[in-house]
């Protein structure tokens, strides 16, 4: 055969690169249970679709180049479930996968081609932090700075993993991820424990610095768990199911599930008919949207208020709701910063909002006005304003003073209340005692009275008759009326595709 | 056997204890109930437990962070 010298340098130098780091490292990786780079693109791309690029990077030290495979990220494109997506895995075999000059080169390269073509951008993240000795002194940072671009536009969705020791530019790629997910085990933080405890004579577990409790329940950096790299990569497949590849198009038309219209025909009895009682919103979600759609994004973070994306007859919604089972509904402000940056993930990629409210109202008090409660609700109001993918508001129970505003009261493109709802500037027992400082246990014939006057001009027909509910519903034809509305406001001049003024907000809050 | 202290999420008042020392209690039950802006609201088992020690009184009043009671894995 021809050219043999040719073939067998090409097919040696493609040996190295595909075979990583040490063996020892890859046996030490294997025995945990833990994926290595090429395993996770395996199995994260169709068979056969990946095309790598930059296999044959390597260090931009000559002394480290035969250490550099690939310099320490797979990069490529390929088909997910038939869709075309970039992706940077990082092969934390290869020196860490630590933050060089190549390294960043070739993450760039795929995210800069995303977004000129309109792919999503896969992110499957481990890293070391800078590298040593190349991010070292004046140049050294100079440079890791010069080819830098941190901002992003949200032109097309970036899915992020967390899977291994994450820090410094592979942390900060998760964080400017639009949906993140995180492998328990896993940690993200600025920089090592090592660092950490020179730097600030701080000892630090790994785990306390920035595991998986760390951020699904404290700092809500994440929105979604996985056990496994297996079920982290399996997730990242369904999360990209509700997105569009870029902000111009909708998403892909999932059909319509068998049994669709069953659940929300008992919603009469998940709902508690004593106002005083709690219960949990994410049941009643689960009854209003295709059945087992529900993607409940930072869960485990500020429960009160309940984010995550869904379908309704087959099209992806994104749901806001308040979840009366923790802190009684009434919304602080850890929530208004999940909601917020939810409203800019649905805004940005053309994802229609439901709002559903069942709230006392924003948490007041001294701790809330110390974590600066007014204005964590004006950005979230800010961002509602500004969103302009449809919008449909639903008062279910309670929904009083600035919160029904916050809930899209009035603001969306229709607000509607089932019969049960209760619409007022505060909750009418507290507004008698406020308004007519009247007290229960000085005249309770009084109080009631009093208390009967207030409540009459709260009810869903209240709102109905200026005209400010465009509905009063049956809670069981919910699906039903959320399905016409979606329907109505499907912004047909634009194909479905909004404005995205809100593409270029903050990435974290 | 890790022992767990439970938090009130809110400021309020318990309004009824439903749980005593000893109890075996099943994951998301109720252990008591505070009431706080017009509501009942449950603390719940966070997992399948033992309860060890409860650190409130029914009509006392609660802070938010305030330990309300101790569990056992």
């Amino acid at each position: 055969m021809p050219f043999e010298n040719e073939r067998e340098e090409f097919e040696r130098r493609k040996a190295v690169a595909s075979a990583m780091g040490s063996p020892a490292r890859l046996a030490e990786r294997k025995a945990k249970g833990i994926l290595n780079a090429r395993e996770r693109v395996a199995l994260l791309f169709d068979a056969g679709s990946f095309t790598e690029l930059g296999q044959l990077a390597v260090s931009i030290r000559p002394e480290m180049r035969a250490k550099s495979p690939a310099d320490g990220v797979i990069s490529g494109f390929g088909r997910i479930d038939g869709r075309m997506c970039g992706a940077n895995v990082s092969d934390f075999t290869t020196l860490g996968s630590s933050s060089a000059e190549i390294h960043g080169k070739k993450q760039h390269h795929i995210r800069t081609v995303c977004e000129k073509n309109g792919l999503p951008v896969i992110n499957l993240m481990e890293c070391a932090g800078g590298r040593i000795p190349d991010i070292m002194g004046a140049a050294g940072i100079g440079r890791a700075g010069e080819g830098a671009v941190y901002s992003r536009r949200r032109v097309t969705p970036a899915i992020a993993a967390v899977l291994g020791l994450t820090y410094g530019g592979g942390a900060f790629t998760c964080i400017n991820s639009d949906i993140t997910i995180m492998r328990k085990g896993a940690v993200l933080a600025v920089s090592s424990p090592n660092v950490t405890a020179v730097a600030i004579s701080e000892d630090m577990d790994p785990e306390a610095l920035g595991g998986w409790r760390h951020h699904s329940e404290t700092t809500g950096l994440i929105d979604l768990l996985a056990d496994t790299d297996e079920e982290a990569l399996a997730l990242l497949k369904k999360v990209l199911a509700y997105l569009p590849d870029h902000h111009g198009e909708r998403e892909p038309d999932a059909g319509i599930p068998p049994g669709a219209e069953e659940a929300v025909t008992r919603m009469l009895d998940l709902l508690p008919e004593s106002r005083a009682q709690v219960y949990d919103m994410r049941k009643l979600i689960a009854a209003i949207l295709d059945p087992g759609s529900f993607l409940c994004l930072k869960e485990r973070f500020a429960k009160v208020a309940v984010t995550g994306l869904g379908r309704l007859r087959g099209r992806t919604v994104g749901i806001i709701a308040t979840n009366p089972m923790f802190k009684g509904g009434a919304l602080d402000t850890d929530a208004c910063d999940k909601i917020t940056s939810f409203i800019v993930l649905c805004d940005s990629f053309n994802i229609p909002l439901i709002f559903l409210a069942d709230t006392p109202g924003f948490l007041v008090g001294a701790e809330s006005e110390k974590r600066r409660l007014p204005g964590k609700i004006m950005t979230f109001m800010a961002a509602l304003e500004l969103s302009s993918v449809p919008k449909i508001a639903l008062v279910l129970r309670k929904s009083y003073g600035q919160a029904y505003l916050n809930m899209a009261g009035g603001k969306a493109d229709t607000t509607a209340a089932w019969f049960t709802g209760d619409i007022s500037f505060m909750d009418p027992a507290v507004a008698v005692n406020v308004v007519f400082a009247a007290k229960r246990e000085d005249n309770p014939q009084g109080f009631d009275d009093l208390l009967r006057q207030v409540s009459a001009a709260t009810t869903a027909y209240s709102l109905a008759e200026p005209f400010m509910a465009h509905a009063v519903i049956d809670p069981r034809g919910t699906r039903d009326y959320l399905a016409a509305m979606l329907e109505v406001h499907a912004r047909r001049l634009t194909n479905g595709v909004g404005e995205h003024r809100l593409a270029v907000w903050p990435p974290a809050y | 056997m890790s022992r767990r202290t439970l938090q009130s999420e809110i400021t309020g008042k318990v309004w009824k204890i439903e749980a005593a020392p000893g109890d075996r209690i099943g994951e998301d039950s109720t252990i008591l109930i505070l009431e706080s802006m017009k509501m009942e609201i449950p603390i719940l088992a966070p997992i399948d437990c033992t309860l060890i020690e409860l650190l409130v009184e029914e009509g006392e009043a609660v802070k938010e962070g305030q330990a309300v009671a101790i569990i056992e894995e």
